[in-house]
């Protein structure tokens, strides 16, 4: 945040049209072309769920310095149909414009200051093909013609999406696309130039393909999914890649059997993880308390969508964490993290795998839509070198460890944490049981339930995969401050609701206001006394998250007793904005509690 | 491997009920694996909820005795991961049938080489005596208040509509047929079901054990007339092949819908259906991926000596960042 802060070192970009008009492809196409031009980008995919019609949108932050978020307003609308242009007019900023065809869409109302640059866009288009579908690389000319950006960083992108498939088809519509960036030109209409560096390339992912690139980098080698949005691109990437990596990808039935299979899976030896969103780990919670319970290690991601119920398939949100809090029967250890990012999801992906082998439990980790699909971020310099740990993984009998001719599979020890061995290992055989056991694994819930002297068994038994959780919390990444140490305000954020807040931080600081933000990623087991001792700061506490009753900082308050002065709490399904930040944070000043 | 049956069993406290089916089940898969020999090692038992599910902790196996109704799901994702395994999963006709009713389906679509025994007794045991999925439209046994109001589901052609590649039956208290038949299934390339018909001398009084004996009907030298009988020894043949006429296999088929439906005077058990030439999952992974058998997901290096990842990141973030020249 301490570089270059000039309005012209950022630009964001929304395309708008019907869906199947190919408006994700024109959004990706045209992250390509500011990617490649040096910027570091962020992107939110609007999406509906539906296959053709309704009104989808693609938006790009770009800019000369590191973007999180999605910025603020729109420098450059491109609506590619009337209600594209009704949706979003309003947010146009003063100095932006509105690249449209004329003969389609109707620019009522626009703001003084923003200028509408009229392209014939569907009829240059008819020109190269029977229908005007090629219209959005013709708009992408335009725009890129506007941004000062060579024509031959577009033609390249447009090279790579339709090249390898068809040769003619890149090469009508890089001419398409030529006499939109000329037209414009020629208009002389060009109204931005940032610092391009067409040298160095940004690469970008969204953070469910980051969180699959670090599961794999850490071993995982069974991933099981049901079809859900926002998660499938997970399973996309893994059932195209199973050959490559050894990967055995199972598309279950239902996420009942998903998350079992998983689980099945780690019994047998292999790193699995399973993928969902919210209802289809509503289905899952059962298993999640019999991976805890057979003390066998699962990674489950969540990518959160709007719920209750089906919800907003297709739209963002923060509203699982109680579900994680509180996942079915009775108390159990799990592990939560909520990376931020594309680049903190393939770390925890590996963190994930390793903490959930060492400690034997169930770790959780959840993404939203708003970062997962379509949220294409920056990611410069990750780190491969990644150190498996699978824990207590033993292979041979140590003393003590058989008897009968059963493994103490479930001994207890002075870490709660018990050898493991794998299905198949000679002299290490053992059972393993859903209902309470004792350290060989036999029933505690049939003949010895209840009686007085198994009593004590139950508890140590019990207790001794609670206090895992004791050690496991030291672990754990305390939250990370953005911006100064100290300030008169400090924004309480976990997960994605950290990059809106990030740049709400270095716009308010540039107005000269006193605020700073406090990263979650770790989420449970919240290491209280740390954690106390972090948020006790002089300056007001505001907590800023994706639903309804305020889950995180609930947690906070059960956990900590700390209460936070004050939360931003947004749940219409959209991304949080930077601007909604801002106004909740300088309505804070006037002592009023925001909900935006 | 030569095994003696205290090698496959445990000498832990049996609480099943004096007289349970499951007595007879316990035996015959153990005598089973004894005979044949197996890599004890190897095996693993999967169980659900319900009285078959202590059955893990009697035989000398690994085991894991997993949530109700989902054995199945639980029992595939080990052997996806490990296929050197010997896997046999458990159930009961409540936790099959019933709660774990979709997973049955679903994994006959999959074939995957493992076998799974059906405790099929017609009621839930452990919670009382309620009506299971195979107790039969107006049946009434003991803890029912009112005759069962739904019809009863047919196993037998479930399999075979799913995909199971070999499917049979037997009678809990035959203990010699459903040995034979465990091995078989065992043995079988594919999945394969062996749906057991288990009396419940608590909560069942109707199929019990004399009524399947037939010990209420009688001929003229005084003997109980079995209602059971075994259809492979009476000269029917499960096997079925690609290569046969589809006439033939039409008719197989009608067989096996008539004799599955058989039931009250005369109940079949043996071998319905057996086919050895369709591709199992793991037929159909090798032909995707030509190492799965010999490094599934639980046997590869996923680090090497210096505990690194073996992955070769910069490849794969290559392609799928958007313009990953170097991550």
């Amino acid at each position: 945040m301490e570089n270059d802060e000039t309005k012209g070192a950022e630009v964001t970009i929304r395309l708008g049209a019907a869906a199947g008009d190919g408006i994700q492809s024109a959004g990706e196409m045209m992250m390509k072309v500011l990617a490649r031009s040096g910027l570091y980008i962020s992107t939110y995919n609007g999406n509906q769920s539906l296959i053709r019609g309704g009104h989808v949108w693609f938006h790009i932050h770009a800019g000369t310095r590191k973007v999180y978020s999605l910025g603020y307003g729109i420098d450059f609308l491109v609506p590619l149909t009337q209600l594209a242009f009704d949706q979003h007019f309003e947010s146009v900023n003063t100095g932006g414009a509105v690249i449209y065809d004329p003969s389609i869409v109707k620019p009522h109302d626009l703001q003084q200051g923003v200028r509408g640059i009229p392209v014939p866009l569907g009829e240059i288009a008819l020109k190269y093909d029977k229908r005007p579908i090629m219209k959005n690389t013709v708009a992408l000319g335009a725009l890129t013609s506007n941004l000062g950006v060579k024509f031959e960083v577009l033609a390249d992108a447009i090279t790579d999406q339709f090249g390898r498939k068809n040769p003619g088809v890149a090469e009508s519509n890089i001419k398409a696309a030529r006499e939109g960036y000329d037209l414009v030109k020629n208009l002389g209409a060009q109204s931005f130039e940032l610092k391009y560096d067409y040298s160095c390339t940004k690469p970008v992912l969204t953070a469910d393909y980051a969180f699959a690139l670090g599961a794999v980098n850490a071993g995982c080698r069974f991933y099981a999914a049901y079809p859900m949005s926002p998660a499938s691109p997970i399973v996309h990437w893994m059932a195209s890649h199973a050959k490559q990596l050894g990967l055995t990808v199972f598309l279950g039935e239902d996420e009942i059997s998903v998350i079992n299979a998983t689980i099945g899976a780690s019994y047998a030896g292999a790193r699995a993880m399973c993928g969902t969103s919210g209802g289809g780990f509503a289905l899952m919670q059962e298993a999640v308390g019999e991976a805890a319970m057979t003390e066998t290690p699962v990674v489950v991601v969540d990518v959160m969508r709007a719920g209750p119920s089906t919800g907003l398939p297709t739209k963002t949100s923060q509203g699982d964490l109680n579900m994680m809090l509180g996942i079915s029967q009775d108390d159990f250890p799990r592990i939560i993290l909520a990376p931020r990012d594309s680049a903190d999801s393939f770390y925890t992906a590996g963190r994930a795998f390793n903490l959930a082998e060492r400690y034997q439990v169930p770790a959780i980790i959840l993404l939203d839509f708003a970062i997962g699909d379509g949220g294409y971020s920056t990611v410069e310099g990750l780190d491969p070198s990644f150190t498996v740990d699978r824990g207590k993984v033993v292979s041979v009998p140590s003393p003590g460890a058989v008897s009968g001719g059963w493994f103490r599979r479930f001994a207890l020890t002075d870490d709660n944490i018990s050898p493991r061995s794998f299905p198949g290992t000679p002299d290490l055989m053992f059972v393993a049981k859903t209902d309470e056991h004792d350290e060989w694994g036999h029933d505690l819930s049939d003949v010895n339930s209840g009686l007085k002297e198994f009593l004590p068994l139950r508890v140590k038994m019990h207790e001794k995969r609670m206090k895992k959780l004791e050690s496991i919390k030291k672990e754990l990444r305390l939250p990370e401050i953005f911006g100064p140490t100290g300030a008169d305000i400090t924004i309480v954020t976990w997960g994605s609701s950290a990059n809106p807040a990030r740049e709400a931080v270095q716009r308010l600081r540039m107005q000269g206001v006193s605020v700073n933000s406090l990263e979650f990623t770790d989420l449970y087991p919240l290491n209280e006394s740390e954690i106390k001792r972090i948020l006790q700061v002089p300056g007001k506490k505001v907590a800023l998250e994706a639903n309804y009753t305020g889950q995180f900082e609930t947690l906070l308050k059960r956990e900590t007793g700390i209460i936070m002065d004050a939360h931003i709490r947004k749940y219409d399904g959209e991304p949080i904005y930077p601007s909604e930040v801002e106004k909740g944070v300088l309505s804070l000043r006037k002592e009023v509690h925001a909900v935006v | 491997m030569v095994l003696k049956l205290t090698d496959v069993r445990t000498d832990l406290f049996n609480d099943w009920c004096p007289g349970c089916g499951d007595f007879g089940i316990e035996a015959s898969l153990q005598l089973a694996l004894t005979e044949m020999g197996i890599d004890i090692d190897k095996v693993v038992l999967f169980s659900g909820i319900g009285c078959h599910g202590k059955i893990v902790h009697w035989t000398n196996t690994f085991g894991i005795h997993t949530l109700h109704g989902r054995t199945l799901a639980f029992a595939q994702g080990a052997k996806l991961a490990n296929p050197g395994l010997e896997v046999i999963a458990l159930g009961g006709d409540g936790d099959g049938f019933g709660i774990g009713a979709g997973h049955f389906v679903h994994a006959g679509r999959r074939n995957i080489d493992m076998t799974y025994i059906v405790h099929d007794n017609g009621v839930y045991g452990l919670t009382k005596g309620q009506a299971s999925p195979t107790q039969r439209l107006g049946e009434q046994t003991k803890s029912l208040p009112q005759p069962n109001i739904n019809s009863g589901i047919n196993p037998i052609l479930l399999a075979l509509s799913t995909g199971y590649t070999f499917i049979a039956r037997s009678y809990a208290f035959n203990t010699r047929h459903l040995k034979e038949t465990i091995k078989k299934a065992v043995s079988h390339n594919g999945l394969a079901l062996v749906d057991v018909l288990q009396p419940c001398p608590t909560y069942n009084d109707i199929e019990t054990k004399a009524w399947y004996d037939g010990e209420d009907r009688r001929d003229a030298s005084g003997k109980a007339v079995p209602r059971i009988y075994d259809v492979n020894s009476q000269g029917y043949d499960p096997v079925v092949t690609s290569k046969m006429p589809q006439e033939d296999f039409d008719r197989k088929i009608e067989q096996i819908f008539r004799l599955s439906n058989e039931w009250g005077n005369k109940i079949p058990i043996g071998v319905f259906y057996q086919e050895e030439d369709r591709p199992t999952y793991a037929d159909r992974i090798l032909q995707r991926i030509p190492t799965y058998v010999e490094m599934p997901p639980a046997k590869q290096d996923i680090f090497g000596t210096d505990n690194k990842s073996v992955v070769d990141l910069a490849e794969l973030s290559r392609e799928l960042a958007i313009d990953a020249t170097e991550i």
